[in-house]
């Protein structure tokens, strides 16, 4: 401490107070690749999207685009289709993360205790395999995977005696179809993010508190888990605006079906947008998303990230 | 104007401009015609099925003789109107577009698509055994044509048919097809379905699948249709709802899971032996018969689709090629080039052979080729009894096609009525039609 006040103490070298002062032309030249690039790829399509928003904007009348103010806001905010699908985006949600995050600290606690280092090494390499599958292939592995009449699962299930499920032909199974895919595809990332926050834990404290108690429990709740709550923020704030964004994989197994029973907020606006060509709608719809979504993550920082 | 005479005033103007020029019918050829345009390249979009296969066989002759480049982009049918659109909004790069039946109102209200016209008047494009008269009139009509004016020739063509398994219905002791959809649910659905094996499968996955194949092939053939004279639902109709409501009781006779089947799993499920009849288009002819994705080989049989109290009425669809406007004027011509060779008559029979189903009625006449492709005497008997608008073909449908797959959907899986299903999509119809000005006379009822 009484280095550090003498550091601060001892004046400033002359030339040092000419380095700090950076010329506007440097300053410019730094900033400006990434501000522009983030013009060009973030703000300028948002505002493009606030817009087509404000206006009859279909790709199949672009003769006609007249500004119609916030009507189609009203149209999204009293649609119950939107709401439909809203409410089965967060039941996704919902029912995906707190699997995910209890089966992934499940994991990274495993691959936590000492010894079988390379099993565990193995294991945290297997880990990989899911999230580096592309979420298009995901969803083509479960169309064949879930297949009422020539899909593994009813084979398995088969083994084990019971009947073949309709997974992708009842409303019911393809969202549990989803859930399961979800679960499988983004526990590991769960598991990764808290097996790192683990590591975090300084070894003589833990030792300490395992020579205290041997509850578990107490460990983890009093010793472990409050280096794991940045991570955990983490995991809700990406895994939040993963799901709401969830496309690639239910487009290609079930495309929303059958009826609506898996058409999500982001299907629903791509179907708005690229299939019925109505822009302006879809823009209001992704634009009350992206409202949605910021909202929450503020909301994740304020009661998790602020305890720590 | 009706495109009898739309064909009509389009071949005197061939006739008369071959005669006012100084190149005669008999000199005009391709490689002639094509030399202007050696080395231009033009672009289009096909897609993954049969009769574009066929065509990819026979590109490589073209290229030779023309010196025309075409470049394909193979894409799935569900991407293809959305690729073109996108393409066509921002001028990109298609010189040809493939049209849909449903999509070239669409396409031709946004002159996306240059009228025929331009390159049968014009004695150097226009092959003089062109022959529009030779295309069956309808499918020229409900494929190439929008409001009269004719703008593409019709390329991939399908008619619906049934499809069947005669071993399995002799087994039961049936005696070939079934001729009306009574009779398929009354009669051959509790006969053929036993045995983890189903009578019948009708394709109904949520795309337009689910409009075309299985919602409005229940429509028409019992009276009913989308709209009445005045563009107002007609899904209430009495008609309307005894096709629907037919529909959801023919449903114990299908395999379970039936609202995800889609093309691809319909024929396979024929194909395997697990159900006896399904209702496809005449383009899976190939796939059936073909002993590599089919096990039913001889078992195979074609028909007519089923009659029903209204009559016949089977499934039309179908692609047409017509040249796009944003191309320059040498690519529109090689276009054009492309376009009327690949549908000409004298290569009918090649396509035919390599898997697609032309439009030309003189192929089908030709000696052998019914007793060689047994869907041939169906295929054109159907394609004189189709409804041109058996899908509307106004530039609403892509937006109206998504609620009848949403509602159409839901009434299948018994969520809502065949009346509240039907009244929610009238409602949502009607809106998209007022929107776009069919009722205050700003758009003219055609579809």
């Amino acid at each position: 401490m009484l280095q550090k006040t003498q550091d601060l103490e001892r004046p400033a070298p002359k030339e040092s107070s000419n380095a700090g002062t950076v010329s506007l032309g440097t300053f410019l030249g730094f900033l400006s690749p990434a501000v522009v690039t983030l013009a060009a790829i973030g703000i300028a399509p948002l505002a493009f999207a606030i817009w087509t928003s404000m206006r009859d904007y279909n790709l199949t009348r672009l003769q006609r685009t007249p500004f119609v103010g916030l009507e189609n806001y009203a149209t999204v905010l009293t649609d119950s289709v939107f709401w439909d699908a809203m409410g089965r985006t967060f039941t996704l949600l919902l029912i995906a993360l707190p699997m995910q995050i209890a089966a992934g600290l499940g994991i990274a606690l495993i691959l936590h205790r000492p010894g079988l280092t390379f099993l565990k090494t193995i294991a945290r390499l297997s880990l990989v395999i899911p999230m580096a599958t592309t979420y298009a292939v995901v969803g083509l592995l479960g169309q064949i995977m879930f297949n009422l009449k020539y899909g593994v699962v009813n084979q398995l299930l088969g083994f084990i005696g019971i009947a073949p499920v309709n997974w992708i032909g009842d409303p019911t199974n393809a969202f549990a179809a989803i859930v399961f895919w979800d679960v499988w595809q983004w526990t590991p990332f769960c598991a990764l993010v808290f097996l790192a926050g683990l590591t975090t834990v300084p070894g003589e404290i833990e030792e300490a508190a395992r020579l205290e108690t041997k509850s578990w429990w107490t460990v983890l709740r009093y010793v472990q888990l409050p280096f794991l709550v940045p991570g955990l923020t983490a995991v809700l704030i990406l895994r939040t605006a993963d799901t709401l964004k969830q496309f690639d994989m239910v487009f290609t197994m079930t495309r929303g079906g059958p009826g609506s029973s898996t058409e999500l907020i982001s299907l629903l606006i791509q179907r708005i947008g690229f299939r019925a060509f109505d822009q302006g709608l879809a823009s209001a719809q992704a634009v009350i998303l992206l409202v949605i979504t910021i909202v929450l993550s503020r909301l994740y920082i304020h009661f998790f990230y602020r305890e720590i | 104007m009706s495109m009898k005479s739309t064909i009509k005033r389009l071949t005197g103007g061939a006739a008369l401009a071959l005669a006012l020029s100084p190149v005669t019918a008999f000199a005009w050829s391709l490689e002639e015609a094509a030399q202007p345009y050696a080395g231009t390249t033009v672009d289009v979009v096909f897609l993954l099925r049969p009769g574009y296969e066929a065509a990819k066989k026979m590109l490589p002759e073209f290229e030779e003789k023309t010196g025309i480049k075409v470049n394909v982009t193979d894409m799935p049918y569900e991407n293809a109107l959305g690729e073109q659109v996108r393409d066509f909004v921002a001028n990109g790069d298609f010189d040809i577009a493939l049209v849909d039946l449903v999509w070239i109102g669409n396409f031709a209200e946004n002159e996306w698509i240059v009228p025929a016209e331009k390159f049968i008047n014009d004695p150097a494009l226009a092959d003089p055994d062109l022959d529009l008269e030779d295309f069956f009139p309808l499918v020229l009509d409900a494929f190439g044509s929008w409001g009269g004016t004719l703008y593409g020739l019709p390329f991939d063509n399908y008619s619906g048919l049934l499809f069947y398994n005669q071993c399995m219905l002799e087994e039961a002791g049936l005696d070939g097809p079934p001729e009306t959809w009574g009779e398929l649910k009354d009669e051959y659905g509790p006969a053929l379905t036993k045995d983890g094996k189903y009578a019948f499968a009708l394709q109904s996955k949520r795309n337009e699948t689910q409009s075309a194949d299985s919602f409005a092939r229940v429509l028409w053939p019992f009276g009913g249709s989308f709209l009445d004279d005045e563009f107002r639902s007609n899904l209430m109709s009495e008609e309307s709802q005894a096709g629907l409501q037919f529909r959801q009781d023919l449903m114990q006779y299908m395999p379970e899971g039936i609202v995800a089947y889609d093309h691809a799993e319909a024929v396979n499920a024929l194909a395997q032996g697990d159900v006896a009849m399904i209702t496809e288009w005449s383009s899976f002819y190939s796939t059936l018969k073909d002993p590599a994705t089919s096990t039913i080989g001889d078992c195979l049989a074609v028909a007519p689709e089923p009659e029903g109290p209204a009559g016949r009425k089977p499934a039309l669809g179908g692609f047409s090629l017509a040249v796009a406007s944003q191309a320059d004027e040498n690519e529109q011509a090689a276009a054009w080039l492309f376009i009327q060779w690949v549908t000409s008559k004298e290569n009918a029979a090649k396509y035919l052979e390599l898997g697609g189903v032309p439009a030309r009625q003189s192929v089908y006449e030709m000696e052998g080729v019914a007793e060689k492709y047994d869907f041939v005497p169906a295929l054109v008997e159907s394609w004189q009894e189709g409804v041109p608008e058996f899908r509307p073909r106004f530039a609403e449908w892509p937006e109206i096609t998504e609620i009848v797959q949403e509602w159409g959907t839901k009434m299948m899986l018994g969520e809502v009525s065949t009346e509240e299903g039907a009244k929610q999509i009238g409602d949502r119809m009607e809106a998209v039609l007022e929107e776009a000005g069919y009722y205050d006379g700003e758009k003219p009822l055609v579809q």
